[in-house]
C-alpha cells in the first residue's frame, strides 16, 4: 500500500506524465463526442483560473476573493473586441489578458502599504462591483440580458483566418495555451521572481532586507494573476458564445478559490487536480449542485485546518524554487564574493542619529564611521540600542534625527529594500529564513539584487536567464562550502538545527555580494564548530573588502575578529577603541557589572 | 430639497448601521487580529431568524432575543472552528479563507432552509408608514429609530471599552495578548466575550438594516460587510469613534450618489473611497499607523 502510494506520488508529481496525458487527450478529442470535449475545454479554462489564483495566493501569498471579476473582464473584452470591432481570435484573447493585467495592477496600487487582508477585502469588493457593472452598463455589456451571438466554437461560428474552428480545434488551441502557461509558470517560479514572490509571502520584513520591494512584488503578482485570469476569460467567451453576469457572481470567485485550495496551494500540479475535480463533480453529482454553497463553505472553513497543502500535499508534491535541476554548474570557489579595492573614504558614516519610539529614546545621538574591509563590533547590555542602530542603518526604522551616508549617499529613511539594493545586507536576531525552502534556495534568495534578467526571460528560460541563474548557483555552492553547509544544501531548512539555520542566514546575506554586512548576534546559539565556521565567513567577507558590523556578547568570539569596538549604554556610546582597552575601561565595567561600592560602610 | 433631506436621513440611518457592523468587526480584530470575513452572513442570520420567527407567530421580543442569541452563538463557533485553529499558522491566509468559508456555509444553510428568495421583513420598530415632517420633508420614523439605536450602542460600547475593567482587559489584549496573559488577564475569556458581543452587535445591525431595507435574503450580508469595512478603514481600523464618522460619511455619500445618480455608481464611489484611503492614508482618519515589529 505504502509503496503504491509512493509510486502514485511519483506519477502525479511528474510534469512529463501531465504532458503525456494532455497529448493523449489531444489525440482522443476528434474521436470523442462533442459533450466530452466541451467538458475538457471547461476543465482547461478552470486550470488556467486555478493557476492564476495559485500564482497570487499560493506563491505570492495574496488572497483574491474576486477572481471572477478578472475572468469576466477577460471574457467581455474579447467578446466585445471580436463582435464589435472584428478583431481576430488570437488578438482578442491577447487583448483579454492585457486588460486583466492592467486591472490587476490598478487594483493592487495600495499593496505596498497595507496588510494582505485589506487587499483580500478589496478584491471581494472588486468582484462584486464588476458583477454590478456587467448588470448596469447596458450599452456595453448588454446588462442582465448579457451578450449573445458571440462567435463560438460550440455552434461552429468561430473562424480563424477564414477557417472554421470546431470544439475539437478549439480544445487543441486551449490545451496548447494551458501547456505554454504552465511551462512558463514553472520557469518563472523557479527564477528569482518566484523566490521574491515567496519571500514576500513568508516575511515582508525579511524580503525587504533582501532588496525585494514588497509593494512592487505584490503589484506584479496581481498583474500576472490578472493576466492569466483574463486569458481564461478570453477563451471562455468563444467557447460558450453567450455571456451573462450570472456566470461571474461572487460564487464563481469562491469556486475558483476552492479549486485551488483543494488542489494544493503553491504547487503546479495541485491547481490542475483541483480544477479537474471541481469541473466534474457538479456534472456527475446532482447532490453537489443542490448543496454547492454548503460544500464550498465547509471546504473553505476546514481545508486549512485538515489539509493545508491540499491534494498535492497528500501526494507529497514539493515545489522547488531554483533551476538547479535544469542547469549545469561551473564551480569556482573564489567567485563567491567580488574583490573590492580598499578606499580611504569611509563606506558608512552615521551622523548623530537619534531614534525615538513614542517618547522612548533608543538611540541618543550616535555617530560612527566604517571603512571597507574593517570589522566593527557593537557591544552593550540588552536594550542599549545596538539592534536599533542596525535596524536604522538597514532602513527598517527611519531615524528621528540624524543622517546616514552609505557610499557618500544619504540613505537615512529610505525603504529597506532600496538600502539592501545598494549593497547593505543583514541578518536578524532570530533567523528569518524561508522555512519551506532548502538551504540552497534560501542562500540563493540572498543573491536577488544581482539578477538583471526580466520576467519574460525567466519564464521562457532565455539564455540570459540561464547564464545568470547558473552563475548565482555556482556562487551559492561556493558560499555553502565556505559555511560548511555543502552536505545540507538540498535539505529543507525548517527541519535543520538552529545553528545551521543561523549559518545559512549569514551565507544568505553574503550571497548578495554586499558592500556592508550587518550581523545581529550571529553567534548566539552556535556550537563551537559552528562559531568557527562563522568566523571563517566573516573573515572571507573582510578579505574581499566587505565592511562588517557585528553585534555580539561573546567577547572571545569577537576578540580575534574585530578592528574596533563601540560600546553602547542607554542609546549612547560610552567607549570606542580596541578590545583590550574595553576590558579595562571603567565606564564599560560599570555598565556591565554595576558601579563599585565606593562608600566605606 | 425634500429629496435631499430624505436621502440625507436614510444615509445617516444606514451609515450608523455600518458603524455598528464596523464596531463588531473591530471588536474581534482588536482581540485576535482577525477580521471576520463571515460577519455579513451573521447579519443575515440575525435578520432572517427574526423575520421567520415573527412570520410563524412568535412575539417580537422573543424572536429578536432568539435571533441575537443565535448570532452570538455563531460567532463563538466561528472563533472555535475558523479562528483559533489557524491562529498559530503564519500569515493571514488561513483565517481569511476559513472565516469567509463560515460565512458562505451560513449563506448555504440559510438558502437551503429558507430558500434563496428575499423574505419581507416585518415591522419590529414602529411601522414603515410612520413619518415625521422635518424642514418640509417626510422622514420615516424607522430611519430615526435605527439611527438613534445604532449611535447609542456605538457610544455606549465606546464608553464601556474606555471605562470598565472589561474594557481595559480588551484593550490590554489588543495591545499585546501575551503580555496581557502575564498580567493575569484571562485572555481566553476576553477573546470569547469579544466574539460573543461582536455576534450580538451583528445580530442587532442585521435587524436594523433589514428594517430600513424591508427585505432580507441569504446573500444580503456581503455588501454590508464590505461597506462596513470601508467605513472602518475610512475612520481608521481600531477606532470605534472613527468607524462612526466613517460610517455616517459613507452612508450619506452612498445615498446621495445613489439617489442623484445610480445605486451602482454609489458602490463604485465606496470602492474608490476604499482604494483611495488605503493608498493615501492607510491608517484612516483616526487610526494610528501600525508599528513594525522586528
Amino acid at each position: 500500500m505504502k509503496s503504491m502510494l509512493n509510486k502514485l506520488q511519483g506519477v502525479i508529481s511528474n510534469a512529463y506524465v501531465l504532458i503525456v496525458l494532455m497529448l493523449a487527450m489531444a489525440v482522443a478529442a476528434p474521436f470523442s463526442d462533442a459533450g466530452t470535449v466541451q467538458m475538457w475545454c471547461f476543465a482547461a479554462i478552470n486550470v488556467l483560473l486555478a493557476q492564476s489564483v495559485n500564482l497570487l495566493t499560493g506563491i505570492a501569498g495574496q488572497i483574491s476573493l474576486g477572481h471572477a471579476g478578472f475572468f469576466a473582464i477577460g471574457a467581455y473584452t474579447s467578446a466585445i473586441a471580436m463582435t464589435n470591432w472584428g478583431v481576430p481570435l488570437p488578438l482578442a484573447v491577447a487583448f483579454s489578458s492585457l486588460m486583466g493585467t492592467a486591472v490587476g495592477y490598478l487594483l493592487s496600487i495600495p499593496a505596498g502599504r497595507v496588510r494582505e487582508f485589506y487587499l483580500a477585502m478589496m478584491s471581494l469588493a472588486f468582484g462584486l462591483i464588476v458583477y454590478e457593472l456587467l448588470r448596469e452598463w447596458r450599452g456595453v455589456t448588454g446588462g442582465v440580458m448579457g451578450m449573445r451571438g458571440i462567435p463560438s466554437a460550440q455552434i461552429g461560428t468561430l473562424e480563424l483566418f477564414g477557417i472554421e474552428l470546431g470544439t475539437v480545434e478549439y480544445f487543441w488551441g486551449l490545451l496548447f495555451a494551458v501547456l505554454v502557461v504552465m511551462w512558463m509558470l514553472r520557469n518563472f517560479v523557479k527564477s528569482h521572481f518566484g523566490r521574491a514572490f515567496y519571500a514576500v509571502h513568508v516575511s515582508e520584513l525579511s524580503a525587504g532586507s533582501l532588496g525585494i520591494s514588497q509593494g512592487a512584488t505584490k503589484r506584479f503578482a496581481y498583474a500576472l494573476s490578472g493576466c492569466i485570469a483574463g486569458l481564461a476569460g478570453g477563451f471562455y467567451a468563444f467557447l460558450v458564445g453567450y455571456l451573462t453576469p450570472e456566470s461571474f457572481t461572487m460564487m464563481r470567485s469562491v469556486e475558483i478559490l476552492v479549486m485551488t485550495i483543494v488542489g494544493g496551494l503553491g504547487s503546479l500540479v495541485g491547481p490542475v487536480l483541483g480544477a479537474v475535480l471541481f469541473t466534474y463533480l457538479p456534472q456527475k453529482l446532482q447532490a453537489f449542485n443542490d448543496y454547492q454553497y454548503i460544500v464550498y463553505g465547509l471546504v473553505l472553513l476546514l481545508t486549512f485546518t485538515l489539509l493545508p497543502k491540499g491534494l498535492a500535499g497528500l501526494f507529497n508534491v514539493h515545489t522547488r524554487f531554483s533551476k538547479r535541476d535544469q542547469l549545469k554548474l561551473t564551480t569556482d570557489a573564489n567567485a563567491a564574493l567580488t574583490m573590492r579595492t580598499p578606499a580611504f573614504d569611509p563606506l558608512l558614516r552615521v551622523e548623530d542619529v537619534v531614534m525615538e519610539f513614542s517618547g522612548l529614546r533608543a538611540l541618543a545621538g550616535v555617530s560612527l564611521e566604517l571603512r571597507r574591509g574593517s570589522v566593527m563590533a557593537l557591544v552593550g547590555p540588552n536594550g542599549s540600542g545596538k539592534s536599533t542602530l542596525v535596524n536604522v542603518i538597514s532602513g527598517i526604522y527611519a531615524p528621528t534625527h540624524g543622517k546616514i551616508y552609505f557610499q557618500g549617499r544619504n540613505i537615512s529613511g529610505l525603504p529597506s529594500h532600496v538600502i539592501a539594493q545598494a549593497g547593505v545586507s543583514r541578518t536578524f536576531q532570530d533567523p528569518r529564513n524561508v522555512p519551506a525552502f532548502t538551504v540552497r534556495e534560501n542562500v540563493l534568495m540572498g543573491a536577488n539584487r544581482l539578477y538583471r534578467h526580466n520576467a519574460l526571460s525567466a519564464a521562457v528560460n532565455a539564455k540570459w536567464a540561464k547564464v545568470e541563474e547558473s552563475r548565482e548557483l555556482a556562487r551559492v555552492e561556493a558560499l555553502l562550502g565556505a559555511a560548511g553547509l555543502s552536505d545540507s544544501g538540498d535539505k529543507v531548512i525548517g527541519d535543520l538545527p538552529y545553528g545551521t539555520q543561523r549559518l545559512a542566514e549569514v551565507a544568505r546575506a553574503l550571497a548578495s555580494d554586499p558592500e556592508l554586512l550587518l550581523l545581529d548576534e550571529p553567534a548566539a546559539g552556535l556550537s563551537e564548530a559552528e562559531a568557527e565556521q562563522l568566523v571563517g565567513l566573516i573573515r572571507l567577507a573582510q578579505r574581499h573588502g566587505v565592511a562588517v558590523i557585528v553585534i555580539d556578547h561573546h567577547m572571545d568570539f569577537l576578540a580575534g575578529l574585530v578592528d574596533e569596538v563601540v560600546v553602547f549604554e542607554a542609546g549612547e556610546e560610552i567607549y570606542r577603541g580596541d578590545m583590550d582597552g574595553m576590558r579595562t575601561d571603567p565606564a564599560v565595567i560599570e555598565a556591565y557589572l554595576g558601579a563599585e561600592e565606593t562608600e566605606n560602610a | 430639497m425634500d429629496f435631499f433631506i430624505q436621502m440625507l436621513a436614510s444615509g445617516l440611518s444606514v451609515g450608523a448601521v455600518y458603524a455598528l457592523v464596523g464596531l463588531g468587526l473591530n471588536l474581534t480584530f482588536w482581540t485576535t487580529r482577525v477580521l471576520n470575513f463571515g460577519q455579513g452572513a451573521v447579519l443575515m442570520v440575525g435578520a432572517m431568524v427574526t423575520a421567520v420567527l415573527i412570520a410563524s407567530g412568535t412575539h417580537v421580543i422573543f424572536a429578536v432575543a432568539v435571533a441575537l442569541l443565535t448570532a452570538a452563538f455563531i460567532l463563538i463557533l466561528i472563533e472555535a472552528l475558523a479562528v483559533r485553529p489557524l491562529a498559530k499558522a503564519t500569515g493571514s491566509m488561513g483565517w481569511i479563507v476559513s472565516t469567509l468559508g463560515a460565512g458562505i456555509l451560513l449563506q448555504g444553510l440559510a438558502s437551503w432552509r429558507f430558500g434563496t428568495q428575499a423574505v419581507a421583513f416585518p415591522d419590529v420598530l414602529f411601522s414603515s408608514a410612520d413619518t415625521v415632517q422635518f424642514l418640509g420633508a417626510y422622514i420615516s420614523v424607522q430611519y430615526i429609530a435605527v439611527f438613534v439605536i445604532s449611535v447609542l450602542i456605538v457610544v455606549l460600547m465606546e464608553l464601556f471599552l474606555r471605562r470598565s475593567t472589561w474594557g481595559y482587559a480588551v484593550r490590554a489584549v489588543a495591545h499585546d495578548n501575551e503580555f496581557a496573559a502575564l498580567l493575569g488577564i484571562p485572555v481566553r475569556r476576553v477573546v470569547l466575550a469579544s466574539f460573543m458581543v461582536s455576534g450580538l452587535l451583528a445580530g442587532v445591525a442585521g435587524i436594523l438594516v433589514s428594517q430600513v431595507s424591508g427585505t432580507v435574503d441569504p446573500g444580503f450580508g456581503m455588501h454590508l460587510l464590505i461597506l462596513a469595512f470601508v467605513a472602518t478603514v475610512v475612520g481608521g481600523m481600531g477606532s470605534a469613534f472613527g468607524s462612526l464618522v466613517g460610517g455616517l460619511l459613507l452612508g450619506v455619500l452612498e445615498k446621495l450618489v445613489g439617489g442623484y445618480w445610480s445605486p451602482a455608481a454609489a458602490e463604485i464611489v465606496a470602492f474608490i473611497l476604499l482604494v483611495g484611503v488605503l493608498t493615501i492614508r492607510p491608517q484612516g482618519l483616526f487610526g494610528k499607523p501600525e508599528a513594525v515589529k522586528v
